[in-house]
């Protein structure tokens, strides 16, 4: 991979990993920091981080006193806390049997670090990054047989401007477990560089939802790996909206046969924000199937890119893969790059995929004008019409009117911000 | 004064002249047949009236109570008390058809100076009208126009007109994919709010919408221009005789 050299971040990452007794899996990783992914590499290409090269930045310490909070979405959830990148258990709930939260060991640092180390996120700068500058890495762990009856909540709070913040998680679910978890990332003015790892055992379920709500001035570059066993099923919508620049990257592995991928998302974009949510799809055996729905609605001068790679390896017959992505501009100054990109090796498979960018429909539009809804009125109907069914697809009933809440709090920001332009 | 007044309009559409002088006065209280072939510009008449980006006026004016429209946005039009019946009501995925008419409605008794409905007070009277035009409850909590039938997108259109209580309404071929229950159905909303302080235009190709909505006056539209008028017998000469002979008369 290229790279562009900032030697100034890089050194501040081993300074922080040495700063470490005990540190065999930070010098690993810190030695395997090459600073940014420079603009020539392909999936860097559309998302450039020069803006983030001339930051003067260095990895942060966490304040274990800080005592920040995020009110629970549901009464009863579980709640976990990561404030400035590190695991506060004096800010979390109290975990059911059926779940355990351990900081890993130096050993199983080292096993975590070649397990990412095999993934197609070795490269990504977080992982190296955040494997130095972790505060420790969190393992997650839902036993066989546990099903969760009430949401997981995670917040990531914390984080300084011209600091790095690097929570890193290890999710793992056991057989026949099942789990419905959210995370909210809020950090202030910094740079966010989280990693997950997250497995899913045989028979094992997990419904996912991400809302990277960071500060206008944070960088977030989350990068994630799922693999999925025979029969397991992951559900993932993630909502971008905050941040100048937010990237989610996730890559899927199915790697166990009659196993069910739903990767859904949405951003919402303006002023000068960059949304990126790219993904990869492997599908590596038989018999799988994967979804995908995007949309992202741009006003400003924002930026919107969806890269979505799906890859069928030659043994994946009968996959099925769908992918859709749609993009509404909704100022003359916003763009979407959409990529789709599918690599099939297999024959017997059904695979389609279709990317749209354009502005709302006239049609519509002088429809409802023509029944005496103003035309912001009017507009603002048909973008929340355009998200209503992703958000009701992908989201369990609960979390309908908070998910509506949180895209539509999005929506007015860059609808009024449309308007002043 | 009329309700609305048409005074020698033209319109050009792709550099081609569509609209050629038409004059039209409809007062409170009448009802007023359009006719003519295709191609003739009675559509065209009605996005120009409804304020369709593109339809401007080349000259001449279209008066609302005494009120110049042609500067008027068409949300503005609307809810100074003009609606369009859509000859294509236009499907509105994600927009459920009741939430749909109380903006709709809301934004008309905003400018009325009315209160607004609450959620709950809206509902009830929508069902109470959407049930005179055989609309039902679950057709209002599907997406606007999202697999209607044609019957269906029409009987919706009416129910509209009859929530917004315009003092002009243009019906542009409300007949057309109509069977006859669905063309009685329609007509009889339509003429249920016939009264003395609104007015309303139906445009059709067919004089059978005509048995049913029973015009005061009837007008021959031909290449852009009114070439006749007169009573409701004019459309069963066109019934009758056609259009052809009576375009060569004039």
């Amino acid at each position: 991979m290229l790279h562009k050299k900032n030697d100034e971040y890089i050194n501040s990452v081993q300074n922080y990993a040495n700063s470490f007794q005990k540190n065999n899996f930070r010098k690993v990783a810190c030695n395997d920091f090459k600073g940014w992914p420079d603009p020539l590499e392909e999936t860097w290409r559309l998302s450039r981080l020069g803006a983030l090269t001339r930051k003067k930045i260095e990895p942060i310490t966490p304040d274990l006193k800080k005592h920040i909070s995020l009110e629970p979405i549901l009464k009863d959830s579980i709640c976990i806390s990561f404030v400035d990148g590190a695991y506060r258990e004096d800010l979390s709930s109290k975990l059911p049997d059926g779940i355990s939260l351990t900081h890993l060991n130096e050993e199983e640092c080292l096993s975590f670090l070649s397990k990412i180390k095999s993934t197609n996120l070795s490269n990504h700068p977080s992982t190296n990054s955040s494997l130095s500058c972790t505060p420790s890495i969190i393992k997650i762990s839902i036993h066989n047989n546990f099903n969760l009856d009430k949401l997981l909540e995670i917040v990531y709070l914390g984080g300084i401007e011209n600091k790095s913040v690097h929570p890193v998680l290890f999710l793992e679910l056991n057989k026949s477990s099942s789990l419905s978890i959210i995370e909210r990332f809020n950090h202030l003015g910094s740079l966010i560089m989280p990693l997950q790892l997250i497995e899913i055992g045989e028979l094992a379920s997990l419904k996912s939802i991400k809302i990277f709500n960071d500060s206008i001035k944070s960088y977030n570059l989350s990068a994630h790996s799922v693999t999925l066993s025979n029969k397991s099923t992951y559900s993932s919508f993630s909502l971008i909206k905050g941040g100048e620049f937010t990237r989610s990257e996730t890559h899927a592995s199915l790697k166990g046969e009659n196993a069910e991928l739903n990767l859904n998302g949405v951003y919402i974009s303006g002023s000068k924000q960059h949304h990126d949510l790219t993904t990869a799809i492997y599908h590596d055996v038989a018999n799988c199937t994967s979804r995908q729905i995007v949309r992202g609605v741009l006003g400003g001068e924002s930026t919107g890119v969806f890269q979505g790679k799906v890859r069928v390896a030659p043994d994946a017959q009968k996959t099925d893969g769908q992918q859709m992505s749609k993009a509404i501009l909704i100022s003359d100054k916003a763009s979407a790059n959409a990529k789709p990109e599918l690599e099939i090796y297999a024959d017997d498979v059904v695979c389609a995929h279709g990317a749209t960018v354009g502005e709302l429909d006239d049609e519509q539009l002088f429809y409802l004008n023509s029944r005496g809804i103003s035309m912001d009125k009017a507009r603002e109907i048909l973008i929340k019409a355009f998200l209503e069914d992703i958000v009701i697809q992908s989201v369990d009933q609960p979390l309908h009117d908070f998910i509506f809440n949180e895209a539509n709090t999005g929506l007015s920001l860059i609808i009024e911000r449309n308007e002043k332009v | 004064m009329s309700l609305l007044e048409i005074q020698k309009a033209h319109l050009k559409l792709d550099n081609k002249e569509i609209l050629k002088g038409i004059s039209l006065a409809v007062n409170a209280g009448e009802v007023h047949a359009i006719m003519g072939p295709n191609g003739s510009g009675k559509s065209t008449m009605s996005y120009m009236l409804a304020g369709r980006d593109g339809y401007e006026l080349e000259s001449g004016d279209v008066l609302l109570d005494g009120k110049s429209l042609l500067d008027m946005s068409p949300d503005e039009r609307a809810r100074s008390g003009l609606f369009l019946a859509f000859q294509y009501p236009v499907e509105l995925p994600g927009v459920g058809g009741m939430s749909f008419l109380r903006e709709a409605v809301n934004s008309r008794r905003k400018y009325l100076g009315e209160k607004e409905y609450d959620h709950l007070a809206f509902v009830k009277e929508a069902r109470k009208e959407a049930s005179k035009m055989f609309v039902k409850d679950e057709m209002l909590k599907r997406s606007v126009n999202v697999g209607f039938s044609g019957g269906e997108k029409k009987r919706f259109e009416i129910l509209q007109m009859a929530m917004l209580k315009p003092t002009v309404s243009i019906l542009d071929e409300t007949d057309s994919g109509l069977d006859i229950d669905a063309l009685k159905i329609v007509s009889e909303g339509v003429n249920a709010q016939r009264s003395d302080s609104n007015a309303i235009i139906v445009i059709t190709h067919y004089q059978r919408l005509l048995d049913y909505i029973v015009p005061d006056f009837v007008h021959i539209l031909s290449d852009g221009v009114i070439i006749k008028s007169g009573g409701p017998e004019l459309a069963l000469e066109v019934e009758k005789n056609g259009y052809v002979g009576m375009i060569n008369a004039a």
